[in-house]
C-alpha cells in the first residue's frame, strides 16, 4: 500500500515537475490521489484477511459487540492509511517539492487523521459487504469511491486553504461532520453486513 | 419414522424455523430439540440446508421466522450468552493465516475472556493433539490438522453444545479416526454435526435428523444398525433404488 502511495508521487514527479511549476498544486494532487487510491487497497485488504478461511466469522462467534468489532476494525484501517499517508506526504516533499511550514504540516496531519477514519468508517462496511456478499472486489471501488467524494473534496479543499492560509472552518465542519455521520452509520448498519 | 419436537427439557430447540435467500428457501419450518448431553447427526443431501441450520444455530445468520432456543434462552445473533454457549466447527477453520497455531488460540480466547488463556490454550492444543505444532502457521497444516485446530478454537471456552459442519469431510482415514477420538474424549456435550459419511454418523451419533430440500424428513433414535439406516435414509429423502448421490461417504 505504502509503495503503491509511492509510485502515484514518482508517476507525479516524472509526468508533471517539468510542466506544472506549482508544487503546491502537485503536492496535494498526489497527496489526495494516493490517499484514495491506497485507502481503497488497504479496506480491501483488510476484508479480504479476514475473508480468508472465514476468519471473521470466528470473530463473530465470540461475546463481544458486534459495533465494538466495527470499531475495531476502523481504527487499525483507519491508522493504517494515517501512517501510508504521512509517509506520502514526505515522498511529495522530496519528490514534488512539496514543503509546508510546520504549522501547515501539523494541521495538515490532522486533516489526513480525520479524512483516514471517514474513509475507514465506509471502507470497512462496504468492504464486508462486498465480501459477504460473494461479489468481486473489483465492485468495491465502484461502491467505496462515490461515497467517499466528501471527504476527498474537503480534504483536498483543506490541503489548499493551509497552504495560502485561506479559511478553513466551512471544509472542516464538512469532514468532520460527514466523517461522524459515516462512523455512526457504520456503527447502525454492521450488524446487518455481517448477518446472513 | 416420526418427526416430532420432544419434550423433554432440551439443549436446543428449534420451532418452525424457515430461512429464506431471495427466492430459495434454504431451510422450511424445521422444528426439533436436542436434550443435554445428546449427540445428534443432521443427515441430507447436498444442498438440503444442514449447514444453514448449523449457521443459524451458531448464531451467524438469523432465521426469516421460527425461533431457536438454548437452555431456554432465545437465540439472538449476537447475543453474548449464546456465543459462550456454543462451539462451531466448520468447512472453513476461521483462522488467521498470519498467526501461528497457538497465537490463532489465544486470540479467539482472549475474545472469549477465556479465564488464564495461556494455560488454556495449551490445554486444548494437547487434547487436539498440536501441541508439537503450536508454532506453525495454519498455512502450514494439513487439511485435517487445520480440522484439528478448529475444534480446538471451538473448545477454547467450554462450550455446552458443539455445532461441528461436515466434520469427517475432506479427511483421510487416518485424520478421520484421530478426529474421532478426540471427539470420544467430549461426548459429556450436547453435539449436533452434519454429516454425509452415514456409517460415521449413525457411529457417533445417539438420533438422526434427515433433512431435505429444507425440510426434516425423519428424526429417528439410532439404535439400528448403520444399513438399516441406511434404509430409513433413502426412504426419508424420497430415494429407494440406490442410485442417489447424496447417499455415502
Amino acid at each position: 500500500m505504502a509503495m503503491f502511495a509511492l509510485l502515484i508521487v514518482l508517476a507525479f514527479a516524472f509526468s508533471f515537475v517539468k510542466t506544472v511549476r506549482n508544487p503546491t498544486v502537485l503536492g496535494r494532487s498526489a497527496l489526495w490521489i494516493a490517499f484514495v487510491f491506497g485507502g481503497t487497497l488497504g479496506v480491501t485488504r483488510t476484508a479480504t484477511v479476514e475473508d480468508d478461511d472465514a476468519a471473521l466469522d470466528g470473530i463473530l462467534l465470540a461475546p463481544v459487540d458486534r459495533s465494538a468489532i466495527y470499531l475495531g476494525k476502523v481504527a487499525s484501517t483507519s491508522l493504517f492509511v494515517f501512517v501510508v499517508n504521512v509517509s506520502t506526504l514526505g515522498a511529495t516533499a522530496v519528490l514534488l517539492g512539496y514543503t509546508p511550514t510546520l504549522r501547515t504540516a501539523l494541521a495538515l496531519l490532522g486533516v489526513l487523521a480525520v479524512a483516514a477514519v471517514g474513509f475507514a468508517a465506509v471502507g470497512v462496511v462496504v468492504a464486508t459487504l462486498t465480501f459477504r456478499a460473494g461479489l468481486d472486489e473489483l465492485v468495491l471501488p465502484l461502491l467505496l469511491v462515490p461515497l467517499v467524494v466528501p471527504v476527498l473534496l474537503a480534504g483536498v479543499e483543506l490541503t489548499a486553504a493551509l497552504t495560502a492560509g485561506s479559511p478553513t472552518e466551512s471544509w472542516l465542519r464538512l469532514l468532520v461532520i460527514y466523517t461522524t455521520i459515516l462512523l455512526l452509520a457504520g456503527v447502525a448498519t454492521f450488524d446487518f453486513v455481517v448477518e446472513e | 419414522m416420526t418427526v416430532a419436537t420432544r419434550s423433554a427439557p432440551s439443549a436446543v430447540r428449534t420451532n418452525e424455523v424457515t430461512k429464506v435467500y431471495g427466492r430459495v428457501t434454504a431451510v422450511d419450518g424445521v422444528s426439533f430439540a436436542v436434550a443435554p448431553g445428546e449427540t445428534v447427526g443432521l443427515f441430507g443431501p447436498n444442498g438440503a440446508g444442514k449447514s444453514t441450520l448449523l449457521r443459524m444455530l451458531a448464531g451467524l445468520a438469523r432465521p426469516s421466522s421460527g425461533t431457536i432456543t438454548l437452555d431456554g434462552t432465545d437465540l439472538v445473533p449476537g447475543d453474548h450468552a449464546v456465543h459462550r454457549a456454543v462451539g462451531v466447527v466448520t468447512h472453513e477453520s476461521m483462522l488467521y493465516d498470519d498467526l501461528s497455531a497457538r497465537e490463532n488460540l489465544r486470540f479467539h480466547a482472549d475474545l472469549h475472556g477465556v479465564a488464564d488463556p495461556a494455560a488454556r490454550c495449551e490445554a486444548v492444543l494437547d487434547a487436539v493433539n498440536l501441541s508439537g505444532r503450536s508454532s506453525q502457521y495454519p498455512s502450514a497444516f494439513s487439511h485435517g490438522l487445520r480440522k484439528r485446530l478448529s475444534l480446538a478454537r471451538a473448545l477454547l471456552h467450554r462450550p455446552d453444545v458443539l455445532l461441528l459442519d461436515e466434520p469427517y469431510a475432506g479427511l483421510d482415514q487416518r485424520s478421520v479416526a484421530d478426529l474421532a477420538a478426540i471427539l470420544d474424549g467430549f461426548d459429556d456435550r450436547t453435539v449436533l454435526l452434519t454429516t454425509h459419511d452415514l456409517d460415521r454418523g449413525v457411529g457417533r451419533c445417539d438420533r438422526a435428523l434427515v433433512v431435505d430440500r429444507g425440510r426434516l424428513q425423519a428424526d429417528v433414535d439410532l439404535d439400528e444398525t448403520s444399513a438399516a439406516f441406511e434404509t430409513t435414509y433413502r426412504r426419508a429423502i424420497g430415494v429407494d433404488d440406490g442410485s442417489n448421490g447424496g447417499v455415502g461417504p
